[in-house]
């Protein structure tokens, strides 16, 4: 019975919200993991810095703690991870249908990786992150345009993506040349915009060494890398039927 | 021409408005976790929010002061 196997595997969008919100859980509690044991040492190197600075004059009353703010991290990262998540989990039940892939799993790691691509490694590339100790207060509002700006049109790339790959799909193209020709989509669209943006206006101070810089953005890539990593892998498995023999039911529908 | 359905055809799912709200919802969460510098909510609040996700704003790549 074909038809029932299908409407037993697509999942209702309640059920995937449910999942999208566990799967934020998770990546928050593995980009915590990565903030306080891979970036927090290079943030305190940073903090060195920035220390010598003042260094001689009265210290200043910190309105929040170090201990609070290396907690506070945490915290942000897991509430980021679960908004991120909500919205993949909403966009996810939105394309799902146009995602190429035979399994949950595969789509949600595939718009998990697209979400990575648009939300981290695009502006990592254009705005790459700085530690404390560098960035100048007042551009910091045109800095935040940039970088919000730059996202949206990562998002768009890879929705058009996604989309001229199910239109070579409908044309008759065979599965690779449809892949190919949305990865090229992405490819020439990702490069566009990272010409087109505005280039990045920090400056780095002369007292913040080069290895410093490129340890935190190595680090601060490593943490997105890892929320997204368990974002679409988590919110795939909790998709997947547990059993094969469930697991099988779209495929048996698929040969129908 | 009847045009048979795709082999690899999967079911749309019908997202309503109050989904959307909701992505909506946690996007306005997350820019205000990581993007407010006082462009939004003024004051103590913002500020004690800015000094506590300080880290977390770095660490994420978020354009800060």
């Amino acid at each position: 019975m074909p038809l029932i196997a299908a409407e037993m595997t697509t999942p209702t969008l309640g059920g995937i919200l449910q999942r999208g919100a566990l799967a934020g859980v998770a990546a928050g509690v593995a980009a915590s993991l990565v903030a306080f044991a891979v970036v927090e040492p290079v943030i305190e190197r940073a903090l060195t810095v920035e220390e010598a600075r003042t260094a001689g004059e009265p210290a200043e009353e910190a309105l929040v703690g170090r201990a609070m703010q290396v907690f506070g991290g945490m915290v942000a990262a897991t509430a980021v991870a679960i908004c991120l998540a909500l919205v993949l989990a909403v966009v996810f039940a939105k394309v799902r249908h146009r995602l190429p892939g035979r399994t949950d799993f595969g789509r949600a790691s595939l718009l998990a990786f697209l979400g990575f691509v648009a939300f981290a490694l695009v502006p990592a590339l254009k705005y790459p992150a700085n530690p404390p100790a560098v960035g100048d207060p007042d551009t910091v509002n045109a800095r935040t345009a940039q970088y919000l700006s730059l996202i949206a049109a990562a998002a768009a790339i890879a929705w058009l993506a996604v989309l001229v790959r199910q239109v070579l799909v409908a044309r008759g193209f065979a599965a690779p040349v449809a892949v190919t020709g949305g990865v090229l989509t992405g490819l020439v669209g990702y490069g566009l915009i990272l010409l087109i943006w505005p280039a990045g206006t920090g400056e780095i101070p002369s007292d913040v060494s080069p290895q410093l810089i490129w340890d935190f953005r190595v680090a601060s890539l490593g943490e997105l890398a890892a929320m997204w990593a368990v974002m679409g892998a988590t919110l795939g498995l909790l998709l997947t039927p547990r059993t094969a023999k469930a697991a099988g039911a779209e495929t048996v529908t698929v040969s129908a | 021409m009847p045009s048979p359905a795709p082999a690899t055809a999967v079911a749309p799912i019908r997202v309503p408005l109050l989904a959307w709200l909701l992505a909506a919802v946690a996007l306005i969460v997350f820019y205000l976790l990581l993007q407010e510098n006082g462009l939004v909510v003024p004051g103590q609040v913002a500020e004690y929010l800015h000094e506590f996700t300080h880290d977390g704003r770095h660490a994420l790549g978020v354009p800060c002061h």
